[in-house]
């Protein structure tokens, strides 16, 4: 999360100095990335996203997102939204849970509780979050919230599709929660240009882990 | 102990029971040491096992350490305060969770580590180590196949303080962290080792190679646990299997295992495990007790026995030794008195028993023959020695008056006669038909008649004088002129027998048997028939007996003289030799005459020391007679002994040597009969003699047993007739032809001839006429002192002694 933070202010620079190439276009491209594992199988529920100096100011926050649980899991295990986005942790299991999370990111706990709370946790910094249940140690999540419209999530096929790319430079971080524990995502410099891309990325992310496991 | 070992060395039973009880303790020493050795080494080979079970305990002991304490620290971990503690990122509030959530569950030192193991907070200060273990832990714990049920931990020294250290996840709600808890090990852990394994453990600790051992916790006594950390063995600890280590004089076995740290890095923690060599090799006091009362008991119980066995067998053997002694002394009759007992000591028993029984009947055999005479059944000489003592006795005790012994003394006639002819085992029977017909005839009530040995018997008559001894003896005498009729053959035996009284002939019972034996014999020379005894019979009486000595004597005090007897040639009258004659001057008796001393001389042989001493006298006296100027020879008598006498020559040399004498100054005169007891020896001597230069003469010629054949080959050189033919000549016709004969056949034999016993001048002038050379005899001159015998003959030579030619006057 730190190397996120200090790699904005590099974003920022990116960004600015890809306005100019962009500004110029002013063309929208579709931009795909598939997203596969040191093996090469395609790797779903990956995040990508383009960052650029432009981004952050056309950040919207999502409508409410919701992350249930259910049978003792959250579903979905990876959520992306944007920052300010508000997301209800609905339960709808039989038993209580008692969700909590000590990212960074969004430190925040909704002590036991059953249905639908009250109010919504809103998600206002960038970051991945990881959500645990404090009773039920198995059940994790991971909200990854991300401060550019440019975003997307891997499929089954571990296919991004991010639409209207305008042309320019961007940073493109990508990450899976396979990846080793404190290792932010991978980033990697993108080139949008007026056509459509297709960019491969391969990250050495084991499949999504358990809670159980270490 | 001296006593003792007189004990043991004079009796046989102590011998025994020393023997058993030695033998016993023997086997009891060798039993214990046996036992003791057994044990010894059973626990030096057990010690080691039950010291890996020690060490086996230990390390799960441990195990079930780490594993409640990992349990412990991961239920710790997912506390929620814990949790959202640490998610802070006040490093003072983490501190403070980690210990107190530590102390929770006792964990004295806890570490926060990041998901990547960077340190984040910790109790206490940091340190490398613990990193480096917390490190260690987490690759142990993250790899794959480690089973939940072991999880790792390890131990290190904190401060000088073992700690055992677990690791446990962080889980937010995925691992996030990692909190190290360190618990420290304390005696808890050795109180559980002594009662699950029965095992001491001290935990031993040293920071460097250089630094000494210290003691962190132990179960054994504190300076033991001292000891051992500064023993030996902390050079090398951790060696395998068991180390004997001496602490504080008690030898245990350890066995060391290095808990954190190693051998080569020299320096940490080590855990030994150690049990007492000494508890495990000692003999259980129960069993020692146990050893000794058997021990005692079994001693006291073969004491016992033994000294009963032992007198089972010594007893009998004292008994036996007595009855040894007392057959040894001669008492066969008293029984050895054995209970039959049929093992070896009985057996001893029984054998001496048929001993004593048989040695008694010896005894009564031996007895027998001794007193028996076996061919007759006769009483023997011994018993009739001893029958006449008593008698003998008993008469005295009675006195003469009252009492009185007679012993018969019987000889058969011509009994070797019966022998040559008939065969001795004829003579047997005859002398048992001649026992058993005496026996028949002559006795009464205690007279005992007696075998003496070869055909000689005797009897004792107990009472009765001379007389009724003769007629005793008369009556057998009689019995014997009826002839003895035995296998075919008819034998006439005549017996003479010999008649000795007490107390008239002998007081003692010997002597009373030698003279009835005189008598016998002397009766017995004469033919046969009874004779008793009288003195005159006996030569060797005591007063002869004593002869001898005093014969001896008779030269060394020079009781002997020379005389000289002359000899004149008849036909010029000269004095032409002499007869040299010993004569006996006893201071006591006076002039003892020849016929006393001389047969005696002759039987007992002292004849040869008389002749040489007429001998050496005859020599000496020869040459003073030629010193004087006589020249005559000298005769001397030689006896039979002396002939036989194969060194006489040498010795009549040696005299003539010694007193410067010519051999042909002597003649030597021999009779007949001594010539004939032994011809060829006489013979033989005479040659040498004859050799020597001697002259040599037969003297008494013609009275007894003479050989002409002899007589031919002898070197003699005259004859002497004796007396009997020339005393009475002149008036018997018989005689005198028989002097002239003799003459005649000297002279033909070239002798010349001497006759002897001229009395008077008739005879001499016969002899004159018949020729004969010489003559000798009382009418010329009698025997005479040597000394004497020059005047004599000077006076025989100045025309005969004064008075006359005339031979009528007598010279006695």
């Amino acid at each position: 999360m730190i190397c996120f933070a200090s790699f904005r202010t590099h974003a920022c620079s990116w960004l600015l100095a890809a306005l100019g190439c962009v500004c110029g276009a002013s063309q929208a491209a579709v931009v795909r990335i598939s997203v596969s594992d040191a093996a090469g199988s395609p790797l779903p529920q990956a995040v990508v996203l383009l960052e650029s100096a432009s981004t952050k100011l056309s950040v919207k926050p999502m409508p409410t997102v919701e992350v249930s649980q259910l049978k003792r899991q959250f579903r979905p295990q990876v959520t992306l939204l944007t920052v300010g986005t508000p997301v209800v942790f609905s339960n709808f299991d039989t038993v209580r849970h008692h969700v909590y999370s000590f990212s960074p990111a969004k430190t925040f706990e909704l002590k036991l509780y059953a249905g639908v709370p009250n109010q919504p946790v809103v998600f206002d910094k960038p970051g991945v979050s990881i959500v645990g249940c404090n009773i039920h140690d198995q059940m994790a999540a991971w909200i990854v919230v991300a401060d550019t419209p440019l975003h997307g999530l891997s499929d089954a096929q571990g296919q991004v599709r991010i639409d209207t790319v305008a042309a320019g430079n961007y940073r493109m971080w990508v990450w899976h929660p396979g990846l080793p524990a404190l290792t932010d995502g991978v980033v990697s410099s993108l080139t949008v240009g007026q056509v459509d891309l297709n960019q491969p990325v391969q990250l050495d992310a084991l499949a999504v882990p358990t809670a159980s496991k270490p | 102990m001296n006593a003792l070992r007189q004990l043991i060395h004079n009796s046989l039973r102590a011998r025994i029971v020393a023997v058993f009880l030695g033998l016993l303790l023997v086997v009891q020493l060798a039993g214990f040491t046996a036992i003791r050795a057994s044990l010894s080494s059973h626990a030096q080979s057990e010690l080691p096992q039950r010291l890996g079970v020690g060490d086996r305990v230990l390390q799960s002991l441990l195990a079930q350490r780490a594993q409640k304490l990992t349990e412990g620290a991961r239920l710790l971990s997912t506390d929620y305060g814990f949790r959202e503690a640490i998610h802070s990122n006040d490093r003072d509030t983490i501190v403070s969770v980690l210990e107190n959530h530590g102390q929770r569950i006792g964990a004295t030192r806890v570490a926060l580590y990041s998901a990547d193991l960077a340190l984040r907070a910790s109790t206490g200060e940091p340190l490398d180590s613990v990193d480096a273990l917390a490190r260690r832990l987490w690759i142990t714990a993250s790899a794959a196949g480690t089973p939940a049920d072991s999880p790792p931990s390890e131990i290190a020294l904190l401060d000088g303080q073992p700690y055992q250290f677990v690791m446990a996840p962080v889980r937010a709600p995925v691992v996030v962290g990692w909190v190290l808890m360190g618990f420290a090990i304390d005696a808890q852990l050795a109180t559980d080792m002594q009662s699950l394994a029965a095992a001491q453990l001290t935990l031993l600790s040293r920071s460097s190679t250089q630094a000494h051992w210290r003691v962190q916790l132990s179960s054994l006594p504190p300076r033991q646990a001292s000891d051992l950390a500064l023993s030996a063995w902390a050079a090398q600890p951790a060696q395998p299997g068991m180390t004997t280590v001496s602490v504080n004089h008690e030898e245990i076995g350890t066995h060391a295992q290095w808990l954190s740290g190693s051998s080569a890095a020299g320096a940490g923690v080590v855990a030994v495990t150690s049990l007492s060599v000494d508890e495990a090799t000692q003999l259980p006091h129960d069993l020692q007790w146990a050893l000794l009362a058997i021990t005692l008991l079994s001693c006291a119980a073969f004491a016992v026995g033994s000294a009963f066995t032992a007198n089972r067998v010594t007893r009998p053997l004292q008994r036996l030794a007595a009855a040894a002694d007392r057959l040894g002394s001669g008492d066969y009759d008293t029984p050895m008195g054995i209970d039959s007992q049929g093992d070896e000591v009985g057996q001893l028993a029984h054998a001496f028993e048929r001993m004593r029984v048989n040695v008694a009947g010896q005894k009564d055999e031996i007895l027998k023959l001794a007193y028996w005479d076996s061919l007759t059944g006769l009483p023997n000489r011994a018993q009739f020695r001893d029958a006449l003592r008593a008698a003998v006795a008993a008469a005295q005790e009675a006195g003469p008056v009252h009492a009185s012994v007679a012993v018969l003394m019987l000889d058969l006639d011509r009994f070797k006669q019966v022998n040559d002819v008939l065969g001795y085992r004829f003579g047997d029977l005859v002398l048992a038909a001649v026992g058993e017909r005496l026996s028949q005839h002559a006795v009464r009530g205690a007279d005992l008649i007696a075998r003496m040995g070869g055909d000689k018997f005797a009897i004792l008559l107990h009472s009765g004088d001379g007389e009724l001894a003769h007629t005793v003896a008369e009556r057998i005498g009689k019995a014997f002129d009826v002839p003895l009729t035995l296998e075919e053959h008819t034998i006439d035996m005549g017996a003479s027998i010999g008649i000795a009284c007490w107390p008239q002939h002998a007081a003692d019972a010997d002597v009373l048997l030698s003279r009835a034996e005189i008598a016998m014999y002397a009766t017995k020379r004469h033919g046969g028939g009874v004779l008793l005894y009288d003195p005159t019979l006996d030569a060797s009486s005591s007063k002869t007996l004593s002869l001898l000595t005093e014969l001896r004597a008779a030269i060394s005090d020079a009781q002997l003289r020379l005389y000289l007897q002359p000899k004149l040639a008849l036909d010029t009258a000269k004095v032409v030799g002499a007869e040299a004659l010993v004569r006996w001057q006893h201071p006591q008796r006076g002039l003892v005459p020849p016929l006393q001393f001389i047969p005696f001389a002759e039987k007992t042989g002292f004849i040869r020391q008389l002749t040489l001493w007429v001998f050496e006298e005859a020599a000496r006296h020869w040459q003073m007679l030629m010193g004087e100027g006589l020249l005559i020879t000298l005769s001397v008598n030689l006896s039979t002994r002396d002939l036989l006498d194969p060194e006489l020559p040498q010795k009549f040399q040696a005299l003539l040597t010694q007193h410067d004498v010519p051999a042909e100054a002597l003649c030597l005169e021999i009779t007949e009969s001594a010539i004939m007891d032994d011809p060829q020896r006489a013979q033989a001597t005479l040659e040498r003699l004859h050799a020597m230069g001697f002259s040599l003469s037969i003297d008494d010629f013609g009275t007894g047993y003479s050989s002409l054949a002899y007589l031919k080959k002898l070197p003699v050189d005259e004859l002497k007739i004796d007396q009997s033919f020339v005393k009475n000549m002149e008036t018997d016709g018989d005689d005198a032809k028989i002097v002239r004969s003799t003459v005649e056949l000297a002279h033909n034999l070239g002798l010349s001839v001497v006759a002897e016993g001229v009395e008077n001048e008739a005879v001499w002038e016969l002899l004159r006429e018949l020729g004969c050379d010489q003559a000798q005899g009382y009418h010329m001159g009698r025997p005479m002192p040597a000394d004497a015998f020059y005047e004599w003959s000077v006076g025989w030579q100045a025309g005969r002694l004064p008075g006359n030619i005339n031979p009528s006057l007598r010279l006695h």
